[in-house]
């Protein structure tokens, strides 16, 4: 197990290294960030200046030299915009967006997986037909319309929930969350739920189709002829069997969550990494958008490990690699 | 009813639903095994076989259902069973053990708690109690130092060892029938044979009956005291195995036994029956294995009843062979 964690931690600063220089090379070619912080009628040797002042004179491979030796030192570079370190605000947004993902992972969870397994044991039943009729909506409806329409109807028809932004915090075992006050709860409701939604359809899919392989299992046939009741087959026989492939899948998505709920935290004005990110692209904050996007990376390579890890944990017939068989 | 008759089945008919109307896979079986039995049932594959050991314990898949006939278990009618009251017939009075013993069994699950369970579907007791009842019962089946095995996950054995769990299971709550669907099919010939002469010795200890369901009749003979044969749904001929053996009467019966490898010279290739099962949604008129026989007369054309010969064999046939003089192992 050891073995395996390490040899993964090495390849994983082999792909951050390259991702950087993809990144940086790629940022390299949009746009003059310089054009977005001064006034278009300033002087051309005001601009010179600005463009000493930020490095951006000097050729590209000595930039990303900096940025290489920085990196290597915990320093991604600061912001353009906003003069302070890249991380630092990227700390700070992190835990809003990490409190949306996780909300948005446990609806899409709690709500999917009980309909995908009454799905996959009744596959031919009306509740079946309507949830993976209802799943094919939640996966083709856009995500900002969907966002849109909840708004229109939970807050400004019905006035039931904010329209947007994260309510009030507090700190509960050293955590500061909005989950833990009314006031958050009621603003989280809908842009996690929004989130959720197409996580919602995916779980529900994926759980039918697992649901009903299983069930077809010569395993399942002989549970039944043990004379064991339908609800603890259910538990002890198809749950632990469907949820290998799906923590893998969710492990993924959990990622996805996290790094591109752009789109939801941009309708509902959700103060996380998704809004800092694109108000960065629309600035050329070229630092904001190297360090996220290297934050992704890493993000994935690290769920990827944890996912590896409670593969082998929850199926007795794997083994990582490296590990003693 | 006969008091010392465990299992007895009357008309018995197991339908699966299809665009082209219902296909019969049973199609009026009757049979009575006694306690302390053993019957082999034969036939190849999609003779359903297995869909009548499925329907004896009520576990036929969905939309497939019994559509006609009685089952009648230790003098009570089960035919009409609810799933909850089958729940507590299976795996307790009635077992049964499938084929492949490499799917057979959870792969995500300890071996102990597999077992354990099974006790504890039908009995309230500890699982301490019940850990016990296990560790014995894999000891029976000839699986060394229990507790060590009782901790491992099924991939961590054998295909013969598994399937000496999924016995011992079958008979952990020493069962009046266990049904077995192919159970040594899909092993070595070795154990195979070890397998075959475990349950055999476990049957007689226990005096339990077995349904022992097989298209090999060479391992039928071994073990069965009587044998079936079925054929498209039906039961072509049954009766006592050495005398059905000695003079087989249904040409069907007659075709499978030549072509069982011990019956052919070696060196020469094996004999087999023309032509293949019939489909059950176009089954011929009268006998339905007519189209295949060479005896086949317009006489077929009307479907036989079971009629016994002697006293211990019937056979389903208008003109049943050894009635005409004819060499059981044919020509």
């Amino acid at each position: 197990m050891l073995a395996f964690i390490l040899r993964r931690i090495m390849q994983s600063v082999v792909v951050l290294f390259v991702m950087s220089l993809i990144v940086f090379s790629m940022i390299n070619l949009v746009g003059d960030p310089v054009d977005m912080l001064v006034n278009p009628e300033s002087l051309p040797e005001e601009i010179d200046r600005v463009r000493r002042d930020f490095g951006l004179d000097q050729p590209a491979y000595v930039q990303y030299w900096k940025f290489l030796t920085g990196a290597l030192s915990g320093d991604l570079g600061n912001s353009f915009i906003f003069g302070r370190p890249a991380l630092a605000l990227m700390a700070e947004r992190f835990p809003a967006t990490l409190e949306l993902a996780t909300t948005a992972l446990v609806i899409a969870v709690t709500v999917g997986l009980p309909l995908g397994v009454y799905a996959g044991l009744r596959p031919n039943g009306w509740g079946a037909r309507i949830i993976m009729g209802g799943s094919v909506l939640g996966i083709s409806v856009p995500t900002f319309w969907l966002g849109l329409m909840m708004i229109i109807v939970f807050s400004v028809i019905l006035g039931w929930l904010p329209v947007s932004g994260r309510g009030e915090t507090a700190v509960f075992f050293g955590i500061e969350s909005s989950l833990f006050t009314v006031d958050g709860l009621k603003h989280i409701i809908l842009p996690a739920t929004n989130l959720a939604l197409f996580k919602i359809a995916m779980v529900i899919r994926l759980t039918r189709a697992g649901t009903e392989e299983v069930m077809a299992q010569d395993y399942i046939k002989f549970a039944r002829a043990k004379g064991l009741s339908s609800k603890r087959i259910v538990r002890a026989h198809l749950l632990p069997n469907i949820l290998i492939p799906i923590i893998t899948v969710l492990g993924i998505e959990f990622g996805t969550l996290i790094a591109f709920a752009t789109v939801t935290e941009s309708i509902f004005a959700w103060p996380g990494l998704g809004k800092l990110v694109i108000d960065a692209i629309v600035n050329l904050d070229r630092p904001i958008v190297v360090a996220y996007l290297l934050f992704v990376v890493a993000l994935f390579l690290v769920l990827n490990l944890v996912v590896d890890i409670i593969y082998a944990v929850l199926d007795p017939r794997v083994r990582l690699q490296g590990e003693e068989g | 009813m006969n008091p010392t008759k465990l299992l007895s089945i009357q008309g018995l008919r197991t339908e699966f639903p299809t665009p082209d109307g219902p296909l019969a896979a049973v199609n009026g079986v009757n049979l009575e095994i006694a306690r302390g039995d053993v019957l082999g049932i034969v036939g190849e594959s999609g003779s359903g076989k297995t869909v009548l050991g499925l329907s004896i314990m009520g576990l036929v898949d969905q939309p497939g259902r019994v559509t006609a006939g009685r089952i009648t278990f230790d003098g009570t009618d089960v035919t009409n069973y609810s799933e909850a009251q089958w729940q507590g017939l299976r795996g307790n009075k009635v077992a049964m053990i499938f084929q492949d013993p490499t799917t057979s069994l959870n792969p995500v699950q300890r071996i102990g708690a597999q077992m354990i369970e099974a006790i504890q579907a039908h009995r309230d007791i500890s699982s301490d109690a019940a850990r016990q009842i296990v560790r014995e019962a894999m000891v029976r089946v000839g699986i060394n130092s229990p507790d060590e095995r009782l901790e491992a996950y099924p991939h961590q054995f054998s295909g013969g060892m598994r399937q000496r769990v999924v016995i011992a299971t079958a008979l952990l709550n020493a069962p009046d029938l266990i049904i077995a669907d192919e159970p040594t099919t899909a092993l070595d010939v070795t154990v195979q044979a070890q397998i075959l002469r475990d349950m055999r010795r476990l049957c007689r200890d226990t005096g339990t009956a077995l349904i022992w369901i097989s298209h090999d009749l060479g391992v039928v003979a071994q073990i069965a005291h009587r044998v079936a044969v079925m054929y498209a749904g039906r039961i072509v001929e049954q009766g006592a195995t050495e005398e059905m053996l000695k003079s087989p009467s249904h040409p069907y019966t007659v075709g499978l036994m030549a072509s069982m490898p011990a019956n052919t010279p070696r060196g020469q290739r094996l004999a087999s029956i023309p032509g293949g099962l019939p489909q059950l949604s176009n089954l011929p008129k009268g006998c339905s294995f007519a189209p295949r026989c060479t005896h086949a007369t317009e006489a077929c054309e009307i479907l036989p009843d079971l009629c016994f010969t002697s006293a211990n064999h019937a056979v389903r046939c208008v003109s049943p062979l050894h009635e005409r003089g004819q060499h059981a192992t044919g020509d």
